[in-house]
């Protein structure tokens, strides 16, 4: 019994998120982003990582998932059946990434995410498939299966690298045959080859740089404000993106940002664009940073 | 066949195919009996302290024990008696009237001792009236205002508040002199979907909690990166120092005296060492009248350190009355011993095992680590040191979803974000949620669910597993 479903109603306001903490935001509102994919025509597509992946039949995004997180791990799209008495049988599909200029762990490759997750994966569920090579849609996977023998569970992993994130592909249910047949129909992804920056990371270092002016965080909050930056063939930044920022941290942030100028970096000789990170205020743990 | 003959068949058949889907369908099996907090000679008002408090080490502990289990259940009032200083403003008189459930120290109890403070004579019925979302045997609740109002009584979203709207006022006691002031307009806070609710969190165990060395709470992060259930939480960190705060549904707090500081202005109105002002509420820009200043006549902090106590032959004894009432309520949480969960109570040893297995199968256990291992070497008592912590928390905040949004911010945890709680002792919790929304488990872990949540997927594995195993995990938590 919910006590206060008849206090309060259904108030649209109770449930409106209006007053967020460190949360996601841009320099302007054209260049995509990362979490900025949406589910239309029974596929999941997303501009910043140039994909489209086909929803397996009646299944849909019922919930959303939460911001990014301030070490750069994005819940991009969460699909499971639109029909709920459906949903124990055939599972549900997470969609994630994790920015590999910011993560948690010292992994710099989808192998060695997945390898991290494995170190870590309790001794209660049961590996199925060691991570290992596999190749989905024309492009280089790492599928890492496992399982729950409690809860008759099974996870399967599909991991992928695209502009300097780690996509993962998710799938969990209890009818493996099922889930593979969704594994299988990976295979219809769909990926671009348009031409994206170069994304290098630690990029933002003197030798690269002609001017840095640092910003002012007049308020002390100890958080990890990790930032993308895209720098124009002219040095200049073009695009910013606060991956998890306070709103006057964001400005602040931006305002030094606007003076940062860049050496051209040359690729075949001639001047290209960059996508980088620079992580602001409290640097995040190096305990798993470590444990690799 | 007569009419009445079929109907009979028609009857027997229904009852035969909806008894066996009836008996397994799965249900909170509600507050564990049996001990208080799972612990042989505890009691509600007698909680049991830590092992090497109860054997008194070091010496002298277990007076300080006892000391700050009798001042958390002392009744304040405003002037003239034992323990003054009440508000001007509180939601009511004493620690131990809301930490109740199941023991002194505990939760929200089953009967609301707030919807009897005017009855009772707390609050003068001539100057309060009932909030109209007290009720008799609902939760104890602190109530909120996410946000300022216009003239009009509407919401200002721009205009964030979220302070602590204290229930009463002393106006109309005989010992508040001629203090008038008015409760908030909870009428219009109701009306306009601008209040937000908050029921005690119990104390159990704190002193372990307190003593955790942040990086050990770095380790257990760290342990669960990439956890493929979309799960990445953050650390409300003091904004004092930097280190990683702990206490309080969005782990604002960074201590325990601080807790108890705070409480005891907020929710009582008593002026301390750390919280030396009377409190206005949020709205009250000019601070509070003079006529309500000072109304215990002794002037503030009005609870300070006790400079000059009374000789007793007990040197132990006489030393725990110096301190002032928030450190001896700090002292009382710090030093009080966890639950004990069950082994056998609910369903069985076998089902609480396999629920155990299930809860951490599913992936709850990327939040509410069972084990946290292990505190810091104690300068306390021995029983706080090198511990293992078995809270079932990674004190981390997460993001829970516009479902349980409550649109309050505090320090680095926004309106969405709230602090993994605790699970031990939850067998004998009655009220769920930050809010104390339900009394039914199974809401409580729907409620997990929501746009935004980062514990949609773990919410989506339990549902798929069967009845009967929903049931064992109901009953592991039950066990707790």
């Amino acid at each position: 019994m919910l006590l206060w479903a008849a206090l309060l109603g259904s108030a649209a306001q109770a449930d409106a998120l209006l007053v967020r903490g460190a949360w996601p935001s841009a320099s302007d509102t054209v260049t995509p982003l990362p979490e900025g994919g949406t589910i239309q025509y029974a596929a999941y597509e997303n501009s910043y990582f140039g994909l489209k992946y086909p929803l397996a039949s009646g299944w849909n995004q019922q919930v959303e998932g939460p911001p990014p997180s301030d070490s750069g791990y994005y819940v991009l799209a969460q699909i499971e059946p639109e029909d709920r008495s459906r949903r124990s049988q055939e599972g549900h599909a997470l969609i994630a990434a994790q920015d590999m200029f910011f993560g948690a762990t010292a992994a710099n490759t989808p192998a060695e995410l997945i390898e991290y997750t494995k170190q870590h994966l309790d001794p209660d569920f049961k590996i199925e498939h060691q991570p290992g090579p596999v190749r989905i849609a024309h492009r280089d996977f790492i599928r890492f299966d496992y399982r729950s023998p409690a809860a008759q569970i099974h996870w399967h992993v599909l991991a992928t690298q695209i502009r300097c994130h780690t996509l993962e592909f998710v799938f969990t249910g209890r009818d493996s045959p099922r889930l593979s047949k969704i594994v299988a129909d990976l295979d219809s992804l769909q990926v671009s080859d348009r031409a994206t920056p170069v994304c290098i990371k630690d990029f933002a270092t003197p030798e690269n740089m002609i001017a840095r002016e640092e910003p002012v965080l007049l308020q002390t909050r100890f958080n990890p404000i990790p930032v993308r930056i895209i720098i124009g063939a002219d040095g200049r930044i073009e695009h910013t993106h606060f991956i998890s920022a306070f709103p006057e941290q964001a400005r602040s942030i931006g305002d030094a940002l606007a003076q940062w100028r860049f050496k051209p970096h040359l690729v075949n000789g001639r001047p290209v664009r960059v996508e980088t990170g620079v992580m602001f205020g409290r640097a995040p743990s190096t305990e798993a940073r470590n444990g690799l | 066949m007569t009419k009445s003959a079929r109907i009979a068949l028609r009857f027997i058949f229904l009852a035969l195919v909806a008894i066996p889907a009836a008996a397994f369908a799965q249900s909170d099996p509600g507050v564990r009996g049996g001990p208080v907090n799972g612990q042989q000679g505890a009691g509600p008002t007698s909680p049991l302290p830590l092992a090497s408090v109860g054997s008194n080490s070091p010496s002298g502990v277990t007076q300080f024990f006892e000391n700050g289990l009798a001042r958390f259940q002392e009744q304040e009032v405003v002037s003239g008696g034992q323990n003054n200083g009440l508000g001007p403003r509180f939601n009511f008189n004493s620690c131990s009237g809301c930490h109740a459930q199941p023991a002194v120290g505990g939760t929200s109890p089953a009967s609301n001792p707030e919807f009897q403070v005017i009855a009772a004579g707390i609050a003068s019925g001539s100057s309060n009236t009932m909030p109209p979302f007290l009720t008799a045997h609902g939760p104890t609740l602190e109530a909120r205002f996410p946000f300022f109002t216009r003239a009009n009584g509407a919401p200002n979203t721009n205009a964030p508040n979220g302070g602590v709207e204290d229930l009463f006022t002393v106006s109309g006691r005989a010992d508040a002199g001629n203090c008038n002031l008015q409760q908030p307009n909870f009428q219009q806070a109701v009306q306009n979907h601008n209040i937000i609710f908050r029921i005690p969190t119990p104390t159990f165990g704190l002193g372990l909690v307190e003593n955790i060395d942040d990086s050990t709470l770095i380790a257990v992060q760290a342990a669960n990166a990439n956890n493929n259930l979309g799960i990445s939480g953050a650390f409300n960190r003091n904004g004092n120092d930097g280190t990683i705060a702990r206490f309080g549904w969005k782990a604002q707090n960074k201590s325990l005296l601080l807790f108890s500081g705070e409480a005891y202005n907020v929710e009582m109105g008593i002026t301390n060492e750390i919280f030396a002002q009377e409190r206005p509420l949020p709205q009250e820009s000019n601070g509070l009248p003079a006529s309500c200043l000072n109304l215990s006549n002794k002037g503030y902090p009005e609870d300070a350190t006790n400079f000059h106590v009374a000789r007793n032959q007990d040197q132990s004894t006489q030393n725990a009355q110096v301190p002032s009432d928030i450190v001896q309520f700090s002292v009382f949480m710090r030093l009080l011993a966890p639950p004990v969960p069950s082994m056998t109570n609910p369903g069985g040893p076998t089902s609480i095992s396999n629920g155990q297995a299930l809860f951490k199968s599913v992936g709850c256990a990327a939040c509410h680590t069972p084990t946290i291992s292990s505190t810091q070497a104690s300068n306390v008592t021995p029983s706080l040191g090198n511990a293992q912590v078995h809270a079932y928390s990674d004190f981390e905040v997460h993001h829970m979803g516009s479902g349980l949004a409550d649109n309050v911010s505090q320090g680095g945890a926004g309106g969405d974000q709230f602090r993994t709680a605790p699970l031990w002792g939850l067998g004998q919790r009655i009220f769920f949620m930050h809010d104390g929304r339900t009394t039914d488990l199974l809401v409580a872990i729907d409620e997990h669910r929501s746009n935004g949540s980062e514990a949609t997927q773990v919410e989506e594995n339990f549902a798929s597993l069967s009845a009967g195993q929903q049931q064992q995990v109901l009953n592991f938590l039950r066990s707790l």
